[in-house]
């Protein structure tokens, strides 16, 4: 039993995503002048999302653990393709971050005013991609998602972007476009290989098929088609670039949520697939991701632009999951799933402080620019500097618990990298402190500053949330842990096994 | 006492809801409110470590007799269980000296190849609940209580709650006063939290959260960038501690499998475990447990700032003086001591190795920073440095097995060096009224404040400030190790253990630090209270910081000089103690005198009372070092008076010291250039690999992808090119063919969103209910 009882009639796994494919609908039917009620419905369907979200976590039943709310239509039953949803402990975690990021995000939302119908529509679409990542379980279904999760970037960057933002929209799509191919490659292969003509990951996982060399064939293809959207070095350089060009709810949604769906593809797709491929070729990824961990931290104390900052923050943050999937140990992946919540939250909060309440009234995230903040607004700088603590990994922050569990599933598998990982956390300090400071505290260096614009209710409510998050998981991490640790447990073990049967 | 045993949680949770209530209620608006609020919630919580100890120490001796079945002993049981290594011990008493119990052969197997394991006094309270299930791992939280515990809790309690009084009065002209006492309530909170916790793990969150508000402290006077910068230099560089103590944690859990305190099976000081870790070889031939020990000694390394992680402890003092008392000088330093005190036996699990790196960098740091003392002038400064060299006697205690030792010096310190900063801190307080500082305060307050801290602008204050002198001149004595003051005993024990056990090097680069420490504490108390007060023309500070905005403030400070010019006659200046802190500073003063009769070294009713509570050994007086260690602390006192005698007539006067050795004074007063150094080599080469990693990043990683996207672009041409000469009519005609189809499917279509948006919203509707209602069910 979860902690509360819903009817398994409703399919609602199909309604969260649809609960963002209705508003993208309704918006187009909004005149141009009606800015206001397209805010309306767009923020008030994103919480319908949440509220759902949220329904299905405190419904799944942690006794039972598996796949649940399972919904299952033939689609093209001919090639095999079914319309199966179902979540368990990981795509919960993921299910409830995107929910809080779209809302806080549609928040955040409410100054775009050039061709403001377009924007919610393809901000929803996008979300409703993810959310169809998140809950199917399928692989072609889980494809078409995905890239709908990923196409309307192009236009969210590319129109209501900033700085650069047409180099920045193209190179991010055109990496992630890359990737894709590459995950589809992958895909065919399980396809074919396995012999089952199935594209559903629940029969592909249960008997795994394919032999160990064409998994030591494909499962690069797939894990690093999907890496390149969670920034693996050395496919990182889109998403500094690409965080900086994004308008502040794209932002929030893209280091918070996609590259999230980037990490979960690794995962969901190559690690649980194909466990022998996995095992082969794990330790040199998580060579690759000590150079994101370590070589963004560093990257991240030089930058000027306040959004470079949290951008390379994020390529190391992320390397943090990428190493931790790569340890492939149980409490490693759990600490990525959590990583991945807490640097979705946590990343969502810092988009929200420099892109929407400092950038839209300053015009500028120059850390020389800047400075005296903390003055002027206070709640910025407090929101700013929490979300900073949970990024240095502060005990009583969400990003403490996801690193120590990070460091010490490492350290079963690889110690010399959880070591040499350990460095970029005084660098995080050091460059967290060092934004803090040239931002907020600093003297005035501009004094137009002085007279900045109050905040809106929006941009409270949504730090406010953000920040409230991050201090509840940091506090109590149950919430998550037991859930999450359900749903690796099965992955873990399956990896372990064919690790002990490797020796 | 069940009350104060089932309770024990609330002293933590007293200083917690201080800080609640003053961050989110409207108590925040009112200063005097908050201070007292936060005062009062803690003298609450010294009722209840009282209260604690007294029903665990109750406890402990009740208990002795029943729970002997056990593997672990306490009470005065325990008293003879460390006594196998009594042959070493030339003056132990009768009591002690006689025989070793079976105890000591039921650890046996645990113990290294000459002498018994240590063990903790068994605990007497230990509640514990699920943190974080996960599973099969589970992080387990909760409160464990034994005696050092809760002798520990009194000592933070007592002094914290005397640091809040001196600062209502020490912090009143700050606008920010209930932001402070919020901090510090908070910053209590954690550490008595981590004294409180029942494992590494929680005790690693609450240490890192105290490193938080030590941050937030030193950098309360965010103005100035120096106390800015010294804010972020000490989290960093703690940080670095942090991080290896995290990874020493991360290792013991994996060979553990959790981190939780206590001798059952799955905990951390399970003799089985111990002895596993301290036989198994982990890297580079070092066992297990000494790899272990080193990554969390550098968390002690860090937190107690020795050597070479110290550089971050004098910087703190930019933070308000009851900050300095508090955090970096009776608290938070000393926790880092409290942590190899507290996981001792993975220390000595491995046989020594540990323990002896322990007690080099102890014993390295106690002298280093008792030199670099003798050559400062900033009041604060001295002491932290005094405080670092404290540090250092405390942690080589631990490091040669004395932890009796060790941890009552821990204890006397944090009472007469809190007392030593709050007696600094009322000094200052008098020094920034002072007509020539008021009015240096115009126009630069930080040059002011560093001004008013240098002790060759004092002079004289014995008569101008009885009572902070009188209770100075306490803890002064107690820091130099003069009989009966509370130090004298701490210390002594801490060198007789160094004879007795033949650690003979450690005893005598800890008795040159005495020396040394007796002779700079007599130089600032000369120079602070006796001769004529100097700051009618003091050296003044010149500070770079305000070179370039002097010009800008300059008609304001201007301004501000003639509104209180009618202050700066001669001969009239207010010399002042506020009723707080005097009472604060006398509390502490008392304990200055008499905390060394906690554990005296005589075998007396009431003597060895720490040692026989924590169940360990006592070490029994050593006339012969006692007495020479107060002979070198008289010398101390006695080069350091007539050294400077007659020096210092005005202020701008050169130190003898200097005047006879300028190299070597100009070396000490650059603490040995340290600081440049690190910033030549550590900074300069993070600052560069950020700059070469970046460019690799924007050019390198980025040229390559933008020459894909030429290549890619250069072939499209080419491509474009066979295209549009080859293969173009079949294409074009099915374009043409798409076009005319467009054109018909146009007149449909309105061109209006909304239309379109109809049809796609009326569709994905249809699917829906379809599969909602029809295909769902």
């Amino acid at each position: 039993m979860g902690l509360i009882t819903i009817s398994t009639d409703i399919p609602w796994l199909s309604l969260i995503w649809l609960s963002l494919l209705v508003p993208s609908v309704l918006i187009a039917f909004i005149p141009d002048t009606q800015q206001q009620l397209m805010r309306i419905v767009g923020t008030g369907f994103a919480f319908i999302s949440l509220v759902l979200s949220l329904l299905i976590f405190f419904a799944y039943d942690p006794k039972v653990a598996g796949f649940q709310f399972v919904e299952r239509l033939d689609w093209i039953p001919q090639i095999g393709i079914t319309y199966l949803l179902g979540v368990d402990g990981i795509s919960l975690a993921m299910l409830v971050l995107n929910g809080v990021v779209i809302f806080t995000g549609s928040l955040m939302s409410w100054n775009i005013e050039s061709r403001a119908k377009e924007y919610w529509i393809w901000l929803l679409l996008l979300t409703t991609g993810v959310y169809g990542v998140f809950v199917s379980l399928d692989l072609f279904l889980f494809f078409v998602f995905y890239e709908l999760a990923v196409l309307p970037m192009y236009l969210l960057i590319g129109i209501w972007g900033s700085t650069r933002k047409e180099y920045g929209a193209m190179k991010l799509t055109l990496f992630l476009m890359a990737g894709s191919a590459m995950a589809i490659i992958g895909m065919l292969g399980i396809y074919f290989q396995t012999g089952l003509r199935t594209f559903d990951m629940i029969a592909l996982a249960r008997n795994v098929t394919m032999s160990a060399e064409y998994q030591r064939i494909f499962f690069p293809l797939l894990f690093l088609g999907f890496a390149v959207l969670s920034g693996m070095f050395p496919f990182h350089t889109w998403s500094p670039t690409g965080h900086v060009a994004a308008p502040t709810a794209v932002s929030m949604l893209h280091a918070g949520v996609l590259m999230k769906l980037g990490a979960y593809g690794c995962l969901r797709a190559a690690m649980w697939l194909m466990p022998e491929g996995a095992r082969d070729w794990l330790p040199i990824m998580a060579v690759l991701t000590i150079l994101n961990v370590v070589y963004g931290a560093t990257i991240a104390m030089a930058q000027r632009d306040a959004k470079f900052i949290i951008g390379y923050s994020s390529v190391s943050h992320m390397g943090l999951v990428m190493m931790a999937l790569a340890s492939g140990t149980q409490i490693g992946l759990l600490g990525a799933v959590l990583q991945m919540f807490a640097h979705g939250i946590m990343t969502a909060l810092f988009f929200s402080v420099v892109g929407r309440m400092i950038y839209e009234r300053t015009h500028t995230r120059q850390l020389p620019e800047l400075g005296g903040l903390g003055r002027v607004m206070p709640f910025a700088a407090v929101m700013f500097i929490l979300g900073g603590l949970s990024s240095m990994g502060m005990p009583g922050f969400a990003g403490f618990w996801a690193e120590f569990a990070i460091f010490i599933g490492v350290w079963e598998r690889y110690p010399l990298i959880a070591v040499i990982a350990a460095l970029s956390i005084p660098i995080t300090g050091a460059y967290i402190l060092r934004a803090v400071y040239s931002v907020f505290f600093d003297e005035v260096k501009n004094p137009e500053f002085l007279n900045l614009p109050k905040l809106t209710w929006q941009e409270y409510s949504g730090a406010l949330i953000l920040a409230s998050i991050l201090i509840l998981v940091g506090i109590y991490p149950g919430f998550l842990t037991d859930m999450i640790n359900m749903g690796v447990a099965p992955i873990a073990q399956q990896l372990n096994d064919v690790i002990v049967a490797g020796r | 006492m069940s009350f104060f045993l089932q309770y024990a949680w609330l002293i933590p949770a007293l200083p917690l809801l201080g800080f609640a209530l003053i961050t989110f209620t409207p108590l925040r608006r009112n200063k005097l409110a908050s201070g007292w609020t936060a005062t009062g919630l803690m003298g609450l919580a010294v009722v209840m470590a009282l209260g604690l100890l007294v029903g665990v120490v109750g406890a402990g001796s009740t208990e002795s007799h029943a729970a002997t079945t056990t593997t672990e002993t306490h009470g005065e049981a325990t008293t003879e269980t460390t006594e196998s290594h009594g042959e070493a011990a030339t003056e132990t008493t009768e009591t002690h000296g006689e025989t070793t119990t079976a105890t000591t052969e039921s650890h046996g197997e645990a113990a290294t190849e000459h002498k018994a394991a240590f063990t903790f006094p068994a605990p007497v309270v230990v509640q514990r609940f699920a943190w974080a299930p996960a599973g099969s791992t589970n992080f387990a939280m909760g409160i464990y209580v034994d005696t050092p515990v809760a002798v520990m809790l009194a000592m933070v309690t007592i002094t914290a709650t005397c640091i809040h009084l001196f600062s209502i009065g020490y912090m009143a002209a700050n606008p920010r006063q209930s932001r402070f006492f919020s901090f510090i309530s908070f910053f209590a909170a954690a550490m008595l939290l981590m004294v409180l916790a029942d494992n590494l793990l929680l005790f690693f969150m609450a240490w890192e959260i105290m490193g938080l508000c030590s941050y937030l402290l030193i950098g309360f006077l965010y103005e100035r960038p120096q106390a800015y910068r010294a804010a972020i230099k000490a989290f960093i560089t703690t940080r670095i501690g942090d991080v290896l103590m995290l990874l020493g944690l991360v290792y013991l859990w994996t060979q553990a499998g959790s981190l939780a305190f206590g001798t059952a099976v799955g905990e951390i000081f399970n003799p089985e475990f111990l002895q596993r870790i301290g036989t198994e070889t982990g890297f580079m031939g070092m066992t297990h447990a000494t790899l272990i020990s080193l990554l969390i000694f550098a968390g002690t390394v860090g937190k107690s700032a020795q050597f070479p992680l110290h550089v971050w402890l004098p910087d703190a003092m930019e933070g308000p003086t009851p900050v300095s008392a508090l955090i970096h000088a009776a608290t938070m330093v000393s926790a880092g001591v409290f942590l190899v005190a507290r996981t001792f036996p993975i220390f000595e699990a491995d046989g020594g190795m540990a323990l002896q790196v322990v007690a080099i960098i102890g014993s390295f740091t106690a002298l280093f920073a008792a030199t670099i003392a003798v050559a400062q002038y900033d009041i604060k400064r001295i002491l932290a440095y005094s405080t670092l060299s404290q540090l250092g006697f405390m942690v080589a205690a631990i490091g040669i097995g004395g932890w009796v030792a060790g941890m009552f010096h821990l204890l006397t310190h944090a009472f007469f060096k809190a007392l030593l900063f709050l007696g600094s801190g009322a000094v200052i307080h008098a020094m920034e009224a002072t007509p020539a500082i008021e009015k240096l305060h115009h126009h630069d307050e930080y040059a002011a404040q560093q001004t008013a801290q240098d002790i060759r602008n004092m002079g004289g204050l014995r008569t101008k400030l009885p009572w902070t002198f009188w209770t100075y001149t306490a803890g002064y004595l107690a820091l130099a190790g003069i009989v009966p003051f509370a130090g004298f005993w701490s210390k002594d024990e801490i060198l007789a253990h160094a004879m007795d056990h033949g650690h003979p090097i450690v005893y005598a680069v800890l008795t040159v630090a005495a020396f040394l420490t007796a002779f700079y504490m007599t130089r600032q108390w000369r120079l602070v209270f006796f001769g004529e007060f100097r700051g009618e023309h003091p050296v003044v500070f010149v500070n770079p910081e305000h070179q370039a905005e002097h010009h800008h403030h300059h008609g304001h400070a201007d301004h501000h000089a003639d509104d209180h010019g009618h202050d700066h006659g001669h001969g009239h200046i207010h010399w002042h103690e506020s009723p707080t802190m005097t009472a604060a500073l006398v509390v502490l003063a008392s304990f200055a005198v008499t905390a060394g009769a906690f554990n005296l070294p005589f075998s007396m009713p009431g003597g060895h009372w720490l040692s026989h509570i924590w169940g360990q050994a006592g070490v029994g007086i050593n006339w012969m070092v006692a007495g020479l260690s107060l002979l070198i602390a008289s010398a101390g006192i006695a080069v350091g008076w007539f050294s400077y005698r007659n020096a210092f007539a005005k202020a701008q006067d050169t130190d003898p010291l200097d005047a006879r050795v300028p190299t070597i004074f100009a070396m000490l007063n650059e603490k040995y250039r340290v600081d440049e150094f690190y910033n030549a080599t550590v900074g300069r080469l993070t600052a560069l690999l950020a700059l070469l990693w970046s460019f690799l990043d924007r050019v390198v990683l980025d040229g390559i992808v933008n020459g894909v996207g030429h290549l890619t672009l250069f072939i499209s041409r080419v491509n474009f090119i066979v295209d549009d000469t080859l293969l173009n009519d079949g294409p074009d005609a099915v374009a043409d063919g798409t076009n005319a189809v467009g054109r018909q499917t146009r007149k449909l279509q309105t061109g209006r969103a909304q239309d379109y948006a109809a049809y796609v919203f009326a569709g994905t509707l249809a699917l829906a209910m379809l599969y909602l209602y029809v295909i769902g069910k």
